[in-house]
C-alpha cells in the first residue's frame, strides 16, 4: 500500500489524528525549549555532524579498532552481513546455552532484522521490556515511532490490552496504574530471563565500550541480571573516542524528548563476573548506502526521532503509514536504499518544508535527500499515468508565459464563478477536506506591473 | 560423527570470517575520502552561571529531590525520616554499617536484591547541565543495585560538580571502568499517551544529597 493510501486510513478517525498531531508537536516544542537553553547549540550540532561524517569516512578502520578493543575487554564480537545472518547468530548463541526466555530492550536494529518472529518460531519467549514496545508487542503491531513506539495508541486501548493480557482491572486508562502493573509483570520477566538483548546507541572504537540510553531502566535491569548479554548494533553506531560521547549525549535526549539527558546512559565495557557478553555488528545495506554520495549522510542518524515529531506529514499520517521499520523523514531516505520499489512512495510523503533538516542534531540534509530520491524514483519506478500526464501538462504550462497567463485567468475566473460543488468535486484532490480560496481578480504579474507603473 | 561436527564448526567459522571480510571490504570500497575529525572547543559552551544551583535545578527538573547534608550520619538520619519503615536497606557510606539490613558479601545472585527498599551510593561526579551523576563499578559492588532498588540515594560533594558533560568525560579519561552509568533522576516513562509516570522499570525515586568538602 502506498503511503498516501495508508495515511487516508489513519485519517478516518479525525479526533485521534488531531490528538496525534498535537502530542507530537508538544514533544517538538519541548525539544525547542531544551535546545535553545544550550549555549552553542549550533556548534554542538556541527560537531555531531562532523564527528559522524569523519567516522563514516574511516569506518572500516574504526570497526577493526573497536573489535580489537572489545575482544580485549572480554566481549565476543560477531559480524552479520544482513538481517538473516544477524538472526542466525543470535539464535545460535541462545541455542548453545539452551535459552528459553529472553528480555529485550529497545533496539530498532532487531526490529529491522525481524528478530522476534525468528526466535519465537523456535519456541523462545522474547519480551520487549520498554513500556511502549511492550504495549505494541501485546497488540501484535510494529512500533509507530522510534522513540515513542506506542504513540498511536490511546490510554483506553492500552487499558484493554493489559486487561486481556496481564489481567489488570479496568482503570479507564490510568497511566500510573498501568505503568505500575507493567513494572510488576516485567520484574518477573527480568528475574526469569536467561538472556538480555539490548540495542546500542554509541560504540566507542578507542575503548571497545558501548553505551545504551533508556529512561525506564529496562536495558540495565535485563543486562545486569541475565547470565548472557547480547548487544546488537548497526555498523554506523561507531564513534572514535570516549570524549565524543559528551557531544552526542548532549544532543540525543534534548532532540528526542526535550530532556537534558536520558535517565540512564549506561557504559558497558566488560562483562561482569561469570557473565558472557556478545556484540553483533550488522551491515544489512549500510555499506551500500555508504557508497551513495547523495545519501550517505543518512548514516549519521542517532535515532532521536526529532524529524518525525516536527514533520507535518508524519504527525498527520502516523508511523504505520510508512510501512517501514524507521518511519518519518529519516526513514523515507533510508528505506528506498533498501528496497526502492517497495518504498517508492515514501520520499513523496513530504512537503519538502525542510523542518526535519533544521531540527536534526547531526545536520542530515533530510529534505534535500528526499528530493534526490524523487528524481531517481520517477526514472526507475513506473509512476501512475495521471501523475505522469499532469506533470507533463504542468511542465508545458510553466514553460510558456502566455499559456500560463491564460490558464491563470481561467482558473481565477472559475474559482469566483463556478459553484463549490463542481470546484471541489472528486477529480480535484486539492478540494478534499478543504475549501479553495476565492480567485483574485488580478494575477500577481498584473498587480506587480501596475505597482511599477504607479511608482514612475 | 566427530569429524562431521568438526567440519561443521569449520564451515561456520569460515562463513563468519567471510562476512567480516566482506563487510570491511565493501566499506573500504564505498567510504568517501578521509574527512577531518573536529576538535571540541569547550569554551563555546561556557556560561557564567552558578553551576551548583544549576545542578540542583536540573536534578529537580528530571524528577529527583535535592538535600544538603553535613555528614554521613546526617545523610542516614535524613533518609530514615524520608523512609521510616523500610525493611531492606543498604548504604556504602563509611561508618553507617548500622543502617544495613542486608549483607552483600553473602549475596548469591543479583536477583536476590529484587526487594531492596533503600540504597545509598556515592557518586564520582555530577553534571550541572543535566543533573546526571556518574557511578561506576568501583562504587557499585553489584551492577544492578541502582536499578533494582525502590529508592535510590546518591551522595556527592559540591566540589565534584562539573558544568558540562565535556568536563565529565575529561574526568573519565584514562579511567578503566568495567561498567559505569550517568544517572539522571528516577526511572520514568511517558509511553501511555505521553503522560509522565515516575517509576518505570528502575528506581521509583532518586534523592541527591550534597555534601560540603
Amino acid at each position: 500500500m502506498s503511503h498516501s493510501k495508508a495515511a487516508t486510513l489513519f485519517n478516518e478517525n479525525e479526533a485521534k489524528v488531531n490528538w496525534h498531531d498535537k502530542a507530537l508537536w508538544f514533544v517538538r516544542h519541548k525539544r525547542d525549549l531544551s535546545a535553545h537553553a544550550v549555549k552553542g547549540w549550533e556548534s554542538l550540532r556541527q560537531l555531531g555532524s562532523q564527528i559522524k561524517a569523519h567516522t563514516l569516512s574511516n569506518l572500516d578502520n574504526y570497526l577493526i579498532q573497536f573489535e580489537e578493543n572489545a575482544l580485549k575487554n572480554g566481549i565476543q564480537v560477531h559480524w552479520a552481513a544482513d538481517g538473516d545472518e544477524h538472526n542466525r547468530i543470535v539464535h545460535s548463541i541462545l541455542k548453545a546455552s539452551n535459552v528459553k526466555k529472553v528480555v529485550k530492550s529497545k533496539s530498532m536494529l532487531t526490529e529491522e532484522c525481524h528478530l522476534n518472529p525468528f526466535l519465537e518460531a523456535d519456541g523462545i519467549e522474547v519480551i520487549d521490556t520498554d513500556l511502549g514496545e511492550y504495549i505494541v508487542q501485546l497488540a501484535k503491531e510494529p512500533p509507530s515511532h522510534i522513540v515513542l513506539p506506542a504513540i498511536h495508541k490511546t490510554k483506553e486501548e492500552v487499558d484493554e490490552l493489559f486487561q486481556k493480557n496481564i489481567g489488570t482491572k479496568p482503570s479507564g486508562g490510568d497511566p500510573q496504574y498501568l505503568t505500575n502493573e507493567a513494572r510488576k509483570h516485567l520484574r518477573e520477566k527480568f528475574i526469569q530471563a536467561d538472556v538480555a538483548i539490548t540495542g546500542v546507541n554509541f560504540a566507542v572504537a578507542e575503548t571497545g565500550e558501548f553505551v545504551v540510553c533508556t529512561n525506564e531502566g529496562n536495558a540495565d535491569m535485563g543486562a545486569h541480571l541475565a547470565p548472557i548479554h547480547i548487544a546488537c548494533m548497526g555498523v554506523e553506531k561507531l564513534i572514535p573516542k570516549q570524549e565524543h560521547l559528551s557531544v552526542f549525549l548532549r544532543l540525543l535526549a534534548r532532540s528526542a524528548t526535550g530532556q537534558p539527558i536520558t535517565t540512564y546512559s549506561s557504559h558497558f565495557k566488560r562483562p561482569r563476573k561469570e557473565q558472557k557478553m556478545h556484540i553483533v555488528l550488522v551491515d544489512n545495506g549500510r555499506s551500500v548506502q555508504l557508497g551513495r554520495p547523495d545519501f550517505r549522510a543518512s548514516l549519521q542518524c542517532i535515532r532521536c526521532g526529532a524529524c518525525m515529531n516536527t514533520c507535518p506529514i508524519y504527525r498527520r499520517s502516523g508511523g504505520h503509514s510508512y510501512n517501514a521499520t524507521i518511519p518519518g523523514p529519516i526513514g523515507s531516505i533510508l528505506s528506498p536504499g533498501k528496497d526502492l520499489k517497495k518504498h517508492s512512495s515514501l520520499p513523496f510523503a513530504s512537503t519538502l518544508c525542510g523542518s526535519c533538516s533544521d531540527v536534526c542534531p547531526v545536520k542530515i540534509d533530510i529534505h534535500k535527500q528526499l528530493y534526490k530520491w524523487r528524481q531517481i524514483i520517477t526514472k526507475e519506478v513506473p509512476q501512475p499515468i495521471v501523475k505522469k500526464i499532469s506533470m507533463k501538462m504542468m511542465g508545458n504550462t510553466f514553460s510558456k508565459p502566455n499559456h500560463f497567463k491564460k490558464v491563470g485567468k481561467i482558473a481565477r475566473w472559475s474559482l469566483r464563478h463556478i459553484p463549490k460543488s463542481i470546484i471541489n468535486s472528486k477529480p480535484n484532490i486539492w478540494g478534499k477536506e478543504r475549501d479553495l480560496p476565492d480567485g483574485p481578480k488580478e494575477s500577481f504579474d498584473d498587480w506587480y506591473k501596475k505597482r511599477k507603473k504607479d511608482e514612475q | 560423527m566427530g569429524q562431521k561436527k568438526v567440519l561443521m564448526i569449520g564451515i561456520k567459522k569460515e562463513k563468519k570470517m567471510s562476512s567480516r571480510f566482506e563487510i570491511l571490504l565493501k566499506i573500504k570500497a564505498n567510504k568517501p575520502d578521509l574527512l577531518d575529525l573536529p576538535i571540541i572547543d569547550e569554551t563555546v559552551f561556557y556560561e557564567d552561571i552558578d553551576h551548583i544551583s544549576e545542578f540542583k535545578k536540573k536534578v529537580e527538573i528530571v524528577g529527583g529531590n535535592v538535600f544538603e547534608s553535613s555528614s554521613n550520619q546526617d545523610v542516614i538520619n535524613q533518609v530514615k525520616s524520608l523512609y521510616p519503615s523500610t525493611a531492606l536497606n543498604f548504604s556504602v557510606l563509611e561508618g553507617t554499617e548500622a543502617f544495613n539490613t542486608i549483607d552483600l558479601n553473602t549475596l548469591k545472585k543479583p536477583h536476590d536484591l529484587v526487594d531492596l527498599d533503600v540504597l545509598i551510593l556515592k557518586g564520582t561526579f555530577g553534571v550541572a547541565e543535566n543533573g546526571a551523576i556518574w557511578i561506576s563499578d568501583k562504587q557499585l559492588l553489584v551492577r544492578v543495585l541502582p536499578f533494582i532498588t525502590k529508592h535510590l540515594i546518591l551522595v556527592i560533594k559540591h566540589s565534584d560538580i562539573v558544568p558540562y558533560l565535556h568536563q565529565g568525560y575529561e574526568l573519565l579519561k584514562g579511567k578503566d571502568n568495567d561498567f559505569g552509568v550517568l544517572l539522571s533522576g528516577p526511572s520514568k516513562t511517558a509511553d501511555i499517551e505521553q503522560s509522565l509516570v515516575i517509576g518505570a522499570q528502575g528506581a521509583l525515586s532518586l534523592s541527591v544529597f550534597l555534601m560540603q568538602d
